[in-house]
């Protein structure tokens, strides 16, 4: 960039925002070069951290007007580089935009601001006997912000939702400065339905600087059963057997033999170290519907050939059950000193065959992986574990991640469940889209943000890389490597 | 492609480059919603069937064609039912009919509306490009979320092909008591029911009684009314359970929705804080679903005062049936919309729909 446009920049950026929240200093800027994903850094020209709407709005009007990229940030948590800041952009901190406006208990809603932790949510709204239920794992630290940008999901999304069920209107700004709401909190609204348009744009449509969001009355009662099973196969049957049943657990969680190990290790949760696969098992409601559920699932599980079966005692125990799996991520960590964390979907019946061949794919490429998984809605987890600072390893296990994406969409799942395609995940769109879908999403893109300037670069491909993308793939991946018969033998130094 | 979508395709490319206007219809069960579009008709109703159903994987994906009475049948089989109960019109109206128009049916606050149930859909845009968003699984966060988008757009971004919904298992038992309760308190009293654990499913305000509607399992049901025995005074009214109540008011057949009455009809929704009652003209006849959240409303006040009525408590009013059908091209039906979204709405329209030959002017003039 110009030196005298960034001088102007920086200038007009001090008339609305006090100086100590821009950052132009490299090692202020270092602790934002990066989201959850580290291994795509990159710093920005400047980050502003403004802490009212009205200095967003500012803020995205001179950067409209100098023509300068925005990318807008949460917390920081997401995992597909979809808040990587841009080499010649502003990067715009929402964090200090963290008030929970009001919890209402008429309407059962909370009115919040972008970077008020997800967590925080249900915590103020625990007073009023009510909760926010969508509850990605990094929910301690993770802003709804960044919920909304990504449409995350967590591990009680099969009963309650996505966050794009879970939120009723967002106000905010377009990339030209204009305020705009989109929703609304009488449920009908008018028009195109923008809501779910925003809802997992990855901040490439507009700002959101107040979400209002849905809040649930907390369960009466709930059980958490720990399911163990001697073979993967048995587990993923039962989960079917459970919804086939008319049972919809609250969460229903699946971890492989290596993830078991990992989480045992770490949080000590009581898990059996032996089983090839276990299942949490959480439902709530009423006692009496609790009961009935209970009963249905434990009549499910035992003719689906479980091995051992808990039902956490108390409230201590559920929280240990459940501690092991949301700490699954760190714990596996501690493996390795890198793991690389994929988000495919699939249909729950191509369970088997999809573990089967990232397992052959584990061997093929040498690299251990754990398997967690949102069992009841098909999202996978496969950590890939790895050591980045040996030369060659990311390149390989990236090879080997797009692999497993290919497979996903192969059985007719999707690359990405609730973590975001961000810069990671570019690559595979393509596959899972034609030129016609992908040249119909810029147009959409186009629509809303004529100048591209909000989060460029992300989500969708350029129109021109996709042939290069699927080529690449080709080469890559033979076509018996889609079946499920067998991998090729390559070794990792073939791939590309 | 099926024959059906060939055939579809093939007419909207010409229209397209005939930049020949379409007004494409279902199966005509919604006619009266929405501004009458002045243009030859496209037909979807031959484009049918279930294209696939996972009872175990809680998706259905489905033609555009088929009607809502064989989706709901199909499933029935299954155990399995749509959360967002959308009206069927006595059997009329299809799957593309509910997603175009978006309209959920009592249920709607309490377990999901359309746009909850959709999880991935097939498209012809406005150039008669066939293009596939979403997907048939539970989560999808790969690109724009078209599908959901597509959502009560009233054919005006594109002809839907066919969709994948997600479905949830039916409830093995109802129950609905009708409740003594001041309308102003009525959505006081849901919630209370709700946070005391009562498995809630609707809720409908109308002549000074609350009726409520309740489903879970066998034994929650049988042990319903002890518990609400316990806390509260209420009457049970047969009426309502007996006479296909919650089908009458999803299907708009109830009495009060009568096309006789030579009133229009209007679907005003607000928060459920909102209280409405200054809002209303004294003559007007109201029933209000949603625990507070709409209320429809019959009554002569011109479109104008009631948009900026709503407008004032941030609500949103439609025109659902108008009195008079000669109005249909010049009276408004849904709330006007602030500069910038209308800007939004028009851009969004031109990037899928650039020649505007589908249903132009059903929502808005010019759109």
């Amino acid at each position: 960039m110009a030196e005298d446009l960034l001088q102007q920049l920086i200038s007009r950026l001090q008339r609305v925002l006090d100086k100590q929240y821009i950052l132009t200093m490299k090692e202020q800027l270092t602790p934002f070069e990066c989201d959850g994903l580290s291994v795509y850094r990159e710093l920005p020209l400047v980050a502003v951290l403004p802490g009212k709407a009205s200095e967003v709005q500012a803020i995205i009007k001179i950067c409209h007007e100098l023509s300068i990229p925005l990318v807008t940030r949460g917390a920081g948590t997401g995992l597909s580089a979809g808040a990587l800041p841009h080499p010649e952009g502003v990067l715009l901190v929402l964090s200090r935009l963290s008030k929970i406006h009001d919890i209402n208990n008429t309407t059962l809603t909370a009115k919040v601001e972008p970077g008020v932790r997800n967590l925080a949510i249900s915590e103020a709204a625990f007073e009023h006997g009510l909760f926010y239920a969508p509850d990605p794992s990094s929910q301690i630290a993770c802003s709804i912000g960044g919920n909304v940008a990504e449409n995350a999901g967590g591990v009680h999304c099969l009963k309650y939702g996505l966050t794009v069920h879970n939120v009723l209107q967002l106000k905010g700004f377009t990339m030209s400065g204009e305020a705009i709401t989109v929703g609304a909190t009488g449920l009908d609204t008018t028009g195109f339905n923008f809501l779910s348009l925003i809802i997992g744009s990855e901040g490439m449509l507009m700002v959101v600087t107040e979400i209002t969001v849905k809040l649930l009355p907390l369960p009466q009662h709930v059980e958490v059963l720990l399911a163990s099973f001697t073979a993967l196969d048995a587990a993923g049957q039962a989960v079917s057997n459970i919804i086939a049943a008319g049972v919809i657990p609250a969460g229903l969680e699946m971890m492989d033999n290596n993830a078991i190990c990992a989480a045992e290790d770490f949080a000590h949760a009581g898990y059996p170290r032996d089983a090839a696969a276990i299942l949490l098992i959480e439902i709530d409601g009423s006692a009496i519907n609790v009961e009935e559920q209970l009963a249905i699932i434990q009549k499910v599980l035992n003719e689906s050939g479980v091995d051992s079966l808990k039902i956490a005692r108390d409230k201590q125990e559920q929280a240990l059950f459940w501690k092991g799996r949301k700490s699954a991520f760190p714990a596996v960590g501690r493996l390795s000193p890198d793991y690389y964390c994929m988000d495919g979907t699939i249909p729950r019946k191509s369970l088997s065959e999809v573990l089967t061949y990232i397992s052959a794919l584990s061997v093929d490429y040498g690299f251990p992986v754990a398997n967690v998984f949102h069992a009841g809605d098909g999202n996978l987890h496969p950590l890939i574990l790895f050591d980045a600072n040996i030369a060659g390893q990311l390149e390989q296990v990236e090879a080997m991640g797009a692999r497993i994406l290919e497979k996903c969409i192969a059985v007719g799942g999707t690359i990405t469940g609730e973590h975001g395609v961000g810069l990671e995940k570019i690559r595979q769109m393509p596959l899972q889209f034609t030129d016609t879908e992908i040249i119909q999403f810029h147009a959409v893109k186009e629509a809303l943000d004529p100048d591209n300037l909000l989060n460029p670069g992300k989500n969708i491909p350029l129109l021109k890389r996709c042939q290069e993308y699927r080529a690449l793939s080709q080469n890559l991946q033979p076509n018996k490597l889609l079946s499920h018969d067998g991998l090729a033998h390559q070794t990792p130094g073939n791939q590309a | 492609m099926s024959n059906s979508a060939q055939d579809l395709q093939e007419q909207i490319a010409e229209a397209f480059s005939e930049k020949q206007p379409v007004s494409i219809q279902g199966g005509g069960s919604k006619h009266f919603y929405g501004c009458p579009v002045a243009a030859p008709l496209l037909d979807t109703t031959s484009h049918t069937g279930i294209i696939a159903h996972e009872p175990t994987e809680l998706t259905i994906t489905v033609r555009c064609g088929t009607t809502l009475a064989e989706l709901d049948q199909h499933l029935e089989k299954h155990g399995q039912v749509l959360a967002c109960e959308p009206p069927d019109y006595s059997g009329k109206a299809t799957v593309g009919g509910m997603i175009a128009a978006g309209l959920a049916g009592p249920a709607r606050p309490y377990l999901a509306s359309v746009q909850d149930t959709v999880l991935g859909c097939t498209l012809l845009n406005g150039k008669g490009e066939r293009l596939g968003f979403g997907g048939k699984v539970m989560k999808n966060v790969a690109g724009y979320d078209i599908s959901r988008l597509i959502v009560g757009s009233l054919g005006c971004l594109g002809l839907i092909l066919d969709v994948t919904l997600k479905v949830i298992p039916r409830t093995l038992a109802e129950s609905s008591f009708a409740f003594s309760v001041a309308k102003e308190q009525s959505a006081a009293f849901v919630n209370e029911l709700r946070k005391n654990g009562l498995p809630v499913t609707a809720s409908c305000f109308l002549d000074e009684q609350l009726v409520i509607r309740f489903a879970a399992g066998n034994k929650e049901i049988e042990n319903l009314t002890i518990e609400l025995e316990k806390h509260y005074s209420f009457i049970q009214h047969s009426l309502f359970v007996d006479d296909g109540f919650w089908l009458k008011l999803r299907n708009h057949q109830l009495p009060f929705f009568s096309p006789d009455d030579q009133r229009s009809l209007w679907r005003l929704s607000v928060s459920a804080d909102t209280d409405i009652k200054p809002l209303l003209d004294t003559q007007a006849q109201v029933l209000t679903e949603w625990g507070g959240v709409l209320h429809w409303m019959k009554t002569d006040k011109s479109p104008e005062e009631i948009f900026n009525t709503m407008s004032s408590v941030a609500g949103q009013a439609s025109l659902f049936r108008t009195s008079n059908a000669q109005d249909g091209n010049t009276t408004p039906r849904f709330q006007p919309l602030p500069s910038a979204l209308k800007l939004w709405h028009k851009q969004l329209k031109a990037a899928f729909d650039p020649a505007g030959i589908l249903n132009p002017g059903k929502m808005y003039p010019g759109l």
